[in-house]
């Protein structure tokens, strides 16, 4: 695909992000990619949780560059390298007067404001929805909440991986002995993060029809309950509730995945179509298999598939999850190596896309960034901007952006509304 | 450009050349804030989804899988074949008249019948056509074969999935294929804004490989930090009807433990060191589970959710489909709507992802195969009635 040089797609936009942990963090990183100012707002008493402590103890389970927290932790630790990437960062503290003062100073000049605190906490601190379209009618105010902005749980808290459980998403994964499990990557949280930036571009547009702004309420929990949409509507009509099948497909077999040389090493098997279960015979070099009557067709291989598992077992022990994975893929199977995230970073396929960006983080060192799930032919990505240090913007945006003097700035910094070290009690 | 009915995409018109889940998820949801969606499905068989489990009635009626009535929702429905010449010409003059298209042919497919990005943009520049493959368009992955438990594997979000001494699991149903979905419309609509403020459209690129690399958000980064990603030991313990995570172990206060204490009638646990903060929690993460799983194993999962929610915990409870739909909060927000089918009755169906301002979201039912064939085929293309007849039918016209 050809690359035009234009401006970038989102060029123009100023985003306030009060977001912190990774469903929001995710959406913001993604609109800096596509060229949206970013102005990250965090208070030196309540730094975005991803940043962890400001002095973690020896035990701490924050991930940090080969488990050294360095001298300022809170810009080391590997979620907040990772997560906050492309952002400016400025430190308020909303609970002081002068503190919401400037906030709204801020938000007369930004288009978009994201937050995904608890339910209340923008109102109890008067600056919720009513207050800041006051300010800013043009203001898109980006809700993202575990439960959605009304209803008796509203306020109720909540991680990536208990929306797993209170959304069925858990409900239905698992190995298919009666114990629901989570994933480890909290996956509701990517999901509403790149859900989120299409549900801005909507309200961008309404305001552009429109010419006013909006709140756009968001529930991780709704978002996440229609990862299972198809059982939801089988449920209401045959009254089956959807249980965990553990690698197994309602459909398809074979379908899972299988042993391959070295510890704990997999590829994952995927046949559906008859030319695919045709191909995997050839593949695996058992072509007869195609003429036995127990896997003649889809739902009798679907009716014998532990014995089709062993079979296939038997060839995929001989050979490299990623050797496994071409052997299939050349004859037509679909199949992939079961990778680590470690194995993510150098795969020859991902490289050849330019997916990865070299990061050289000041404070965290060298390492490979995740980029987009998507890629426009004219409009490209912009270069990852590093995360930034708490507050290394505060200056740059109270002086450039709102007119603050360099004597009112340092004022606030006595008065510990802003600030670049965290406040010494957290 | 002020739309008629408050509609944000109103005006947009959509051809969906996609198939199976991901780029029909997409249109959903192009669909669902107002685009019209004209679906092209093959004569006779229709989407592949349509063969696909659960059924609402019986495996062989086209107009039966719950899976292919969730994911076309509020779209119109005509059947053409690709393949021959004179129909793919058809596609190629309703692609004219369209803002989007979203495909999920394998690379190069539709190029080779004309219908390519490029040969489709020379007379259309401001078309936004939208590619949705398990590699995407380029790289030496480009021609593989995908699946949803294929992209989770190749992405490292199944690494991670499942119990320690188990193999790799995958995240249950069709998620990854929606999640690639959801990429898609999000991309969609960045095109368009584009579009909008910038005045062309263009080719969207969508790798079901590259949306799992970005959802594993720790893998990759932690293991760069020299932090290894493993599977872990569950935290959930047995309900009297289900299973409950206690929420005892980030986001909780100071003085939530003692209360919980209370609650569970051991007080003695309350100055216990090993569960006083945090991080002892975590660390003593199965003696916890302990004590907790002999209180919990008598209370109803929701009961222990709400009672432990109120004492600012951040409790989780394993909701199933048939808890969904009367979750006290999903019931309050309206999230989950009712839509008549003349065969099935009423059909549930998850309502808006996002919500902007009053109402907005469109949700009407999925179209029968080839439906809007009279209304396209015949008003549209000005195809006859023999014509629209013998395309129905599947002849060769």
């Amino acid at each position: 695909m050809s690359t035009t040089q234009t401006r970038p797609a989102l060029s123009g936009l100023r985003v306030l992000d009060l977001s912190q942990v990774a469903a929001g963090p995710y959406a913001t990183m993604f609109l800096g990619f596509m060229g949206a100012e970013v102005i990250k707002l965090e208070s030196r008493s309540r730094m975005d949780i991803n940043r962890g402590r400001a002095k973690p103890g020896p035990t701490d389970p924050r991930v940090y560059p080969n488990g050294e927290h360095g001298e300022r932790p809170y810009n080391r630790t590997a979620h907040h390298v990772h997560r906050n990437i492309n952002k400016l960062s400025v430190t308020l503290d909303l609970a002081a007067d002068r503190g919401k003062e400037l906030f709204l100073d801020l938000v007369r000049v930004c288009d978009v404001l994201v937050e995904n605190y608890r339910g209340s906490v923008m109102d109890r601190l008067g600056l919720g929805y009513g207050a800041v379209s006051q300010v800013n009618p043009q203001l898109i105010y980006l809700k993202i909440s575990s439960q959605g902005a009304t209803g008796p749980e509203a306020n109720y808290g909540s991680l990536g991986s208990t929306l797993e459980q209170t959304a069925g998403l858990a409900s239905v994964t698992g190995y298919g002995d009666g114990l629901p499990l989570m994933t480890n990557e909290v996956y509701p949280d990517p999901v509403v993060g790149i859900l989120s930036f299409g549900a801005l571009m909507a309200a961008l547009r309404q305001r552009r029809q429109m010419g006013i702004g909006c709140l756009v309420d968001l529930s991780q929990r709704e978002v996440t309950s229609m990862l299972l949409g198809e059982s939801v509507l089988d449920f209401s009509v045959t009254g089956r509730v959807a249980g965990t099948i553990g690698n197994k497909h309602r459909d398809m077999a074979p379908h899972g995945v299988y042993p391959c040389t070295g510890d704990d090493m997999w590829v994952a098997v995927s046949v559906g179509s008859e030319d695919e279960w045709l191909a995997l015979c050839r593949a695996i070099g058992q072509p007869d298999l195609a003429s036995d009557h127990r896997f003649r067709d889809r739902d009798s291989r679907h009716g014998n598939q532990e014995a089709l598992d062993e079979i296939i077992s038997a060839w995929t022990r001989g050979w490299d999850h990623y050797q496994a994975m071409h052997l299939l893929q050349a004859h037509g199977v679909p199949a992939g190596a079961v990778l680590k995230g470690s194995e993510t970073i150098n795969d020859p396929h991902l490289e050849a896309r330019g997916f990865w960006d070299v990061v050289d983080n000041p404070e965290a060192g060298t390492y490979k960034q995740t980029t987009l799930p998507w890629m426009l032919s004219k409009s490209p990505r912009q270069t990852t901007v590093p995360a930034a240090g708490l507050g290394e913007h505060s200056f740059q945006v109270f002086n450039g952006l709102l007119g603050l003097s360099a004597r009112e700035i340092d004022t606030l910094v006595e008065q510990g509304i802003t600030g670049d070290v965290p406040n010494p009690d957290i | 450009m002020i739309p008629s009915n408050g509609e944000v995409l109103s005006d947009i018109k959509v051809l969906d050349l996609s198939h199976g889940v991901s780029g029909p998820f997409c249109t959903k949801f192009l669909a669902g804030l107002g685009a019209e969606v004209i679906k092209v499905e093959p004569t006779g068989t229709g989407d592949s989804s349509r063969q696909s489990k659960p059924f609402l009635g019986g495996p062989d009626d086209v107009e039966s899988s719950a899976l292919f009535a969730y994911l076309n929702t509020s779209k119109m429905s005509v059947t053409l074949d690709l393949d021959i010449p004179d129909q793919a010409l058809s596609v190629k003059q309703l692609a004219q008249e369209s803002d989007i298209l979203v495909e999920s042919y394998a690379p190069g497919h539709l190029q080779s019948l004309g219908l390519g990005y490029g040969a489709l943009a020379e007379t259309n520049a401001g078309l936004i056509y939208v590619s949705v493959t398990p590699f995407g368009q380029t790289g030496p992955y480009r021609d593989y074969k995908g699946a949803d438990i294929v992209a989770q594997a190749i992405g490292a979000l199944m690494y991670t999935i499942g119990l320690p001494d188990r193999e790799p699991l995958k995240v249950g149903g069709e998620s990854v294929l929606y999640t690639t979905g959801i990429s898609a419309f999000s991309a969609a609509m960045l095109a368009l804004h584009v579009r909008d403020t910038q005045g062309f459209g263009q080719h969207v690129d969508i790798s079901a490989m590259e949306v799992m690399t970005v959802a594993q958000i720790h893998s990759s980064i932690n293991e760069q930090f020299g932090h290894p990603s493993v599977r872990r030991p569950t935290n959930l313990v047995r309900a009297k009807d289900g299973w409950v995570s206690p929420g005892l172990e980030s986001g909780v206060q100071l003085g939530t433990w003692p209360k919980v204490c209370e609650l569970m009638g051991v007080p003695q646990f309350a100055e216990d060191t090993r569960f006083t903060t945090q991080e002892g929690r975590r660390t003593n993460q199965q003696d916890l589970l302990k004590v907790i799983g002999d209180w919990a194993a008598t209370k109803p999962k929701e009961e222990i959710y709400h009672t432990l929610q109120a004492l600012r915990t951040i409790t989780g409870y394993v909701a199933t489909v048939e808890d969904l739909l009367v979750a006290k909060q999903l019931v309050d927000r309206k999230f989950f709507r009712a839509l008549a089918d003349p065969v099935f009755g009423d059909v549930v169906h998850p309502g808006a992802p996002f919500r902007m301002g009053e109402d907005g979201w469109r949700l009407l039912p999925p179209p029968r195969l080839g439906e809007h064939n009279d209304e396209i085929l015949g008003g549209r293309l000005g195809y006859s009635s023999e014509k629209i007849s013998e395309v129905s039918k599947g002849g060769e016209v």
